[in-house]
């Protein structure tokens, strides 16, 4: 399997060791006796700082991709052709349970199209609660201060330090998805892994959404995985891969 | 719906708290009812009774553990009440003063003036509280206190005796609970029916009949003697006080022949037992009287003991115990011998035993039926559970996407069955205990604004709803109740620990 590469800006030749290495990844979905095949043997490396866009139609095995890349997911078991889902020198396809809880408590950060607030918690609440992961109940007290402060930066940055309160009901598209990039920020991740960031918002917001999470990856040095259908989104970024069932597309 | 599983377990808890603490108040008064008559230990020898009772007395009465003891005699016979019906009864012989020191037997005759009406009389209907009749019945109470009475046609202060409230059917129970007396109806011989002016306490009396026996226990002749009232009682057991005459215990040892008599000689072989001989005062000739060889001394068949306050009553039984074998070293072949008391003393308790422990499996199983009911509530929390946790797919699965691990997120389920448990058990508690502390005024408001009346004095022999609340038995509902969601929170916590977060991600 090779991949096509649209190699674009200064990210593109970034050297050295990819962040993240995908191969040889299979995945078939089970619904009732029917088997989905879904990815069908990708291959693909990140490297550091990258700005890597997934592109592809509906059902190609974008999200898929983003939940395997996640530790969310494990691909198919194939012992003549192991898959390889490699984070750094993390094996994650060899990892329990706990360690891949610890890996994206601690490495990653999930952007999600439908935001996935807690309705409960209020603004800040809605980012803390990602340190309160990271650390425990108790080692969150211990960490509280940090935790707040950086959670309250991030939200200001983003332009929402007077919604702090606020319940995620009371804000808009926009707003709530700033929200959710600061909760995947929180504890400063080497990588965030976005699925359609902007596919649930207009044109203008979505553009406003993009501008914070690139310049937060510049600021950070984040290595930015994006999945969309978006041909204009993805022209911004560094390498564009274009998925099409299942496969990286050769070009 | 966390309220809803909140109101689900403040119900259950507070049902369970009501039901307990009525069924353990209903026991506690029954058990204290029990104890009134009885003092804490009593040392029973059954029909033939046994003698120098007043020596025994006298070392219990000595002794730093031991307040009181009277002697009494328990015997069943036969009452003749006004209107001529014939029952069976249980008499009990008693020296009033000392009896009253060792029981409660003063303060249960009902026939005496009071000031403050009973907690169901709101009418003041009582006749008790009328200032008019304040002499009469502060007569009867003196006279139920010393068991006599005075005999209004000779003029002469008789011995008298104390009858349950119940036994002769001519005290109406009423609506709150107290007693308006009737007159009794006689059937005459000519068909017709006579109405008797009678008042028990004022000119009322019953004839008592009893099957006397010798000392081996062999029946000799009934004895049949008629007792005026002098009050009557209510102890609050109604199997007492519907069967129950208390005497004085003088008349009831001549009655059974256990007063003190002479022991004359036995007739030898080689004389005649016909043998006569001249009344030296009379000069008329008479049976030749026996040689007086010593006296029998009079016998009870009870001595009840009312131990000091501060002490225990096992204490109080190994100490009687210890009294009664010096006692029984000092009489030997005149009282029973220490082995053969040794199940003979017995505590209240065990004399009650099989009222309080008939009480106590109702109490438990009515505890169970009402456990079981509320073991419901588990399964209440596991579908209220289940049901938000379905409603919540989504954030469990955004929560593992942050990298919250499967036990924290049953954890984070359980923590949450913990706090609609404790919320609830504490409404539960405070609900319960509420009811609970004002179960009676709660009552009577149904009653009055509904007409609901479910407990009523007419038919429950005590006036109020008894009911006892006890920290340690609302501790253990509570602790029940958070212990219920939790379990209940169980399952789902368990469910939702195992989503995959993929599929929880992708719910709709």
């Amino acid at each position: 399997m090779g991949m096509q590469v649209q190699e674009r800006g200064v990210g593109s030749t970034v050297a050295g060791q990819p962040i993240l290495s995908v191969r040889s990844v299979h995945k078939t979905y089970k619904l009732g006796r029917v088997k989905v095949p879904v990815l069908h043997g990708v291959d693909l490396d990140i490297e550091p700082g990258e700005w890597v866009a997934i592109l592809g139609a509906s059902g190609s095995g974008k999200s898929t991709l983003l939940h395997l890349m996640g530790g969310l997911d494990r691909p198919d078991k194939d012992q003549l052709n192991p898959a390889s889902v490699k984070f750094r020198e993390m094996e994650l396809t060899r990892q329990s349970k706990r360690a891949l809880d610890r890996y994206r408590a601690d490495d990653i950060g999930f952007v999600f199209q439908f935001y996935h607030l807690l309705p409960e918690l209020n603004v800040l609440q809605n980012v803390t609660i990602g340190g309160m992961i990271k650390y425990g109940r108790l080692g969150y007290r211990t960490h509280r201060k940090e935790i707040v402060d950086r959670a309250s930066g991030l939200l200001d940055r983003f332009g929402l330090s007077h919604r702090l309160s606020h319940r995620p009901a009371e804000l808009s598209g926009g707003e709530r998805q700033r929200v959710a990039i600061a909760r995947a920020l929180i504890n400063e991740p080497s990588l965030l892994l976005a699925d359609e960031p902007t596919g649930n918002l207009d044109l203008k917001t979505g553009e406003s959404i993009l501008d914070a999470i690139i310049e937060h990856r510049r600021d950070a040095g984040l290595t930015l995985v994006m999945v969309t259908h978006d041909e204009r989104i993805a022209e911004r970024a560094d390498r564009v891969i274009r998925l099409a069932d299942g496969l990286i597309e050769q070009g | 719906m966390p309220m809803l599983a909140m109101a689900a377990v403040m119900l259950s808890v507070a049902t369970i708290l009501i039901t307990w603490s009525v069924m353990g108040g209903f026991l506690k008064t029954l058990i204290e009812s029990g104890k009134t008559l009885v003092g804490d230990v009593a040392i029973v020898w059954p029909n033939v009774g046994f003698a120098h009772y007043d020596k025994l007395i006298e070392k219990l009465e000595a002794d730093e553990l031991i307040a009181s003891a009277t002697p009494t005699i328990e015997t069943f016979g036969l009452v003749q009440l006004p209107d001529d019906r014939i029952e069976l009864i249980s008499i009990k012989g008693i020296e009033p003063t000392s009896y009253t020191d060792v029981t409660g037997f003063g303060d249960t005759l009902w026939w005496k003036p009071i000031t403050k009406p009973t907690p169901k009389d709101h009418k003041r209907d009582d006749i008790r509280l009328d200032p008019i009749n304040e002499p009469l019945f502060a007569e009867m109470e003196a006279n139920g206190k010393s068991m006599s009475r005075l005999n209004r046609a000779s003029g002469v202060v008789e011995p008298a005796g104390v009858i349950g409230i119940e036994v002769t059917g001519l005290n109406h129970r009423t609506g709150w609970g107290g007693y308006y007396p009737l007159s009794p109806n006689r059937a005459l011989s000519n068909g017709q029916v006579e109405s008797l002016d009678i008042f028990m306490p004022r000119d009322g009396t019953v004839g008592i009949t009893v099957l006397a026996l010798d000392s081996s226990g062999r029946p000799i002749d009934p004895v049949r003697q008629t007792i005026p009232i002098a009050n009557e009682f209510q102890s609050g057991l109604y199997e007492v006080d519907q069967g129950t005459i208390f005497v004085p215990l003088g008349i009831i040892q001549r009655m059974l022949r256990l007063d003190a008599a002479q022991r004359v000689s036995k007739v030898k072989d080689d004389e005649n037992p016909f043998a006569v001989e001249v009344d030296p005062e009379t000069g008329e000739i008479r049976p030749k009287t026996k040689e007086v060889v010593g006296v029998d001394p009079a016998r009870v068949t009870t001595v009840l003991v009312r131990g000091i306050d501060s002490a225990k009553l096992e204490d109080i039984r190994s100490r009687i115990r210890e009294i009664y074998n010096a006692f029984a070293s000092e009489h030997v072949g005149e009282v029973p011998s220490a082995m053969q008391m040794e199940n003979q003393i017995k505590t209240w308790e065990d004399l009650n035993k099989t009222m309080i422990s008939a009480v106590k499996k109702e109490t438990g199983l009515v505890l169970f039926i009402f456990g079981i009911v509320s073991f419901t509530t588990v399964f209440l929390v596991l579908a209220i559970f289940w049901s938000m946790a379905s409603e919540k797919t989504k954030d469990i699965g955004v929560l593992r996407a942050l990298g919250a691990s499967t036990p924290g997120i049953a954890w984070l389920w359980i923590r949450y069955g913990a706090a609609i448990g404790i919320v609830g058990s504490v409404s539960g508690t405070a609900v319960g205990y509420w009811i609970v502390s004002d179960i009676n005024a709660i009552h009577d408001w149904m009653g009055r604004t509904f007409g609901f009346v479910i407990w009523d004095p007419r038919q429950y022999y005590f006036i109020e709803i008894p009911s006892d609340v006890d920290p340690i038995k609302a501790l253990i509902v509570f602790v029940v109740g958070v212990l219920t969601c939790v379990l209940g929170a169980l399952i789902p916590a368990w469910h939702s620990a195992r989503m995959d977060p993929v599929k929880a991600l992708r719910f709709e």
